[in-house]
């Protein structure tokens, strides 16, 4: 080692790279540095490294429309009250079971099939894929050329006032139609979209029981992958047997389109 | 949609996405991926929020997220091929590189192990002293000089090799 600088470690020269070292000692390697050429051109790499990593993922840092649905709780139902209401219900439970234990187990399993209201928009919204996608004559009840028409329709029957059929032309999906059918039970509308591949997504929109909105969730299913969401009355769930990262681009321009 | 106001928890988290994003970007394969972390930490974030101790609100979250990535995020890769897709369209102040040189650097980032990419995003992407990333990743200060270095002679090896070949193929 240079007798100037007797106790240059890697550990300093790498706090060198990352600017990490004191003015004084930033001298001191620089003077070895000097008089080192294969470690001054180690460092010189380890620089140029750190600045193609931060340019690589610079553009990364950006803020999307979608956001602020990434940061509302899991669970918008509120401990306390819900905390309450179980208690409430043990207590009607453990009323009841005085005078029959028998119904008692019936309505222990009641609030749970009242919570599942954004765990089945999934599984519905892929069940419609699975049905309507593959359907090549018949795929919707009303086709695009009716447009206008479709939106009326199913606005009404969904009580939407304005229903906005999402346009997805610019990422390539023309729409083929919609069609009527039941979410949770009730009047839900699903629209259905076709690329120039040939390969169908759809939009499956359906009103919400309880008013509670979820951050933008992924569901996969063999090969079919869905995103869906629920904002305030309605929920939405974006279905389709392509790439997630395409579907999520669908996803994130219907969130923009639908009203909110 | 309702917007969490600034001075509340989601919304100070919610500030901090753009950020958090691009750091969860570079740990990851795929825009896809990265995605996923965010949206894994940022729920981990809202559940434990009663833990977080009033200080440094985004490295208890780098830490969180850190440590998401790094315990469960093996063999988790499904769109593997789908890299830095997104980057192209997105608004940098940076000229974009050759597009060949950043093939070759997210292929070399690749082939690091969690651990050793995770030391390097935390000092080379949220610049990290190296007493800030033992302390988030709790480890020994040499243990992460020793990553650190690993990492960037993994790196520079692969770079190095692809330079070989590149050179070979036109013939």
């Amino acid at each position: 080692m240079n007798e100037t600088n007797p106790s240059v470690t890697e550990a300093d020269l790498h706090a060198y790279a990352d600017g990490q070292l004191p003015e004084t000692a930033r001298a001191r390697i620089e003077a070895f540095l000097a008089d080192n050429p294969d470690e001054a051109a180690m460092v010189a790499a380890w620089q140029a490294q750190n600045g193609a990593i931060r340019s690589m993922f610079a553009g990364y840092e950006q803020a999307k429309d979608t956001d602020p649905l990434l940061v509302v709780p899991p669970r918008a139902i509120p401990s306390g009250s819900k905390r309450w209401a179980i208690a409430a219900a043990a207590l009607v439970v453990f009323a009841l079971g005085a005078v029959s234990g028998h119904y008692g187990p019936a309505l222990l399993e009641k609030p749970e099939l009242q919570l599942a209201g954004d765990e089945t928009l999934p599984k519905q919204a892929e069940t419609a894929f699975a049905v309507y996608a593959a359907e090549v004559r018949h795929p919707v009840e009303v086709f695009a050329d009716e447009e206008a028409h479709l939106a009326t329709w199913l606005g009404k029957r969904l009580a939407i006032q304005h229903l906005k059929i999402p346009n997805l032309q610019p990422l390539g999906f023309k729409l083929v139609g919609g069609r009527l059918l039941p979410v949770d039970g009730r009047p839900g509308a699903m629209f259905m979209y076709e690329n120039q591949a040939g390969e169908r997504l759809t939009v499956l929109v359906g009103r919400n029981t309880d008013n509670r909105t979820t951050s933008f969730r992924f569901a996969s299913s063999g090969n079919v992958e869905t995103f869906y969401w629920i904002d305030g009355e309605l929920g939405y769930a974006v279905t389709g047997e392509i790439s997630r990262e395409t579907l999520r681009k669908v996803a994130e321009e219907c969130y923009k389109q639908f009203p909110s | 949609m309702k917007i969490p106001a600034p001075e509340t928890f989601e919304g100070q988290i919610l500030a901090l996405l753009p950020s958090l994003r691009r750091y969860s970007r570079s740990l990851t394969r795929s825009d896809a991926d990265g995605e996923d972390l965010l949206q894994d930490c940022v729920e981990k974030v809202l559940t434990r929020r009663g833990q977080w101790r009033g200080l440094n609100l985004r490295g208890w979250v780098l830490t969180i997220m850190t440590n998401l990535y790094r315990n469960g995020r093996r063999g988790k890769t499904r769109d593997g091929l789908i890299e830095l897709d997104a980057a192209e369209d997105m608004a940098s102040s940076e000229p974009p590189a050759d597009p060949l040189e950043r093939a070759r650097l997210d292929d070399a980032l690749n082939s690091l192990s969690e651990e050793h990419r995770a030391v390097l995003m935390l000092v080379v992407i949220e610049g990290y002293t190296y007493g800030e990333v033992a302390a988030a990743l709790d480890i020994p200060i040499g243990t992460v000089m020793s990553r650190l270095s690993r990492a960037r002679r993994r790196i520079a090896e692969r770079l190095k090799a692809d330079n070989i070949i590149t050179l070979r193929r036109p013939k």
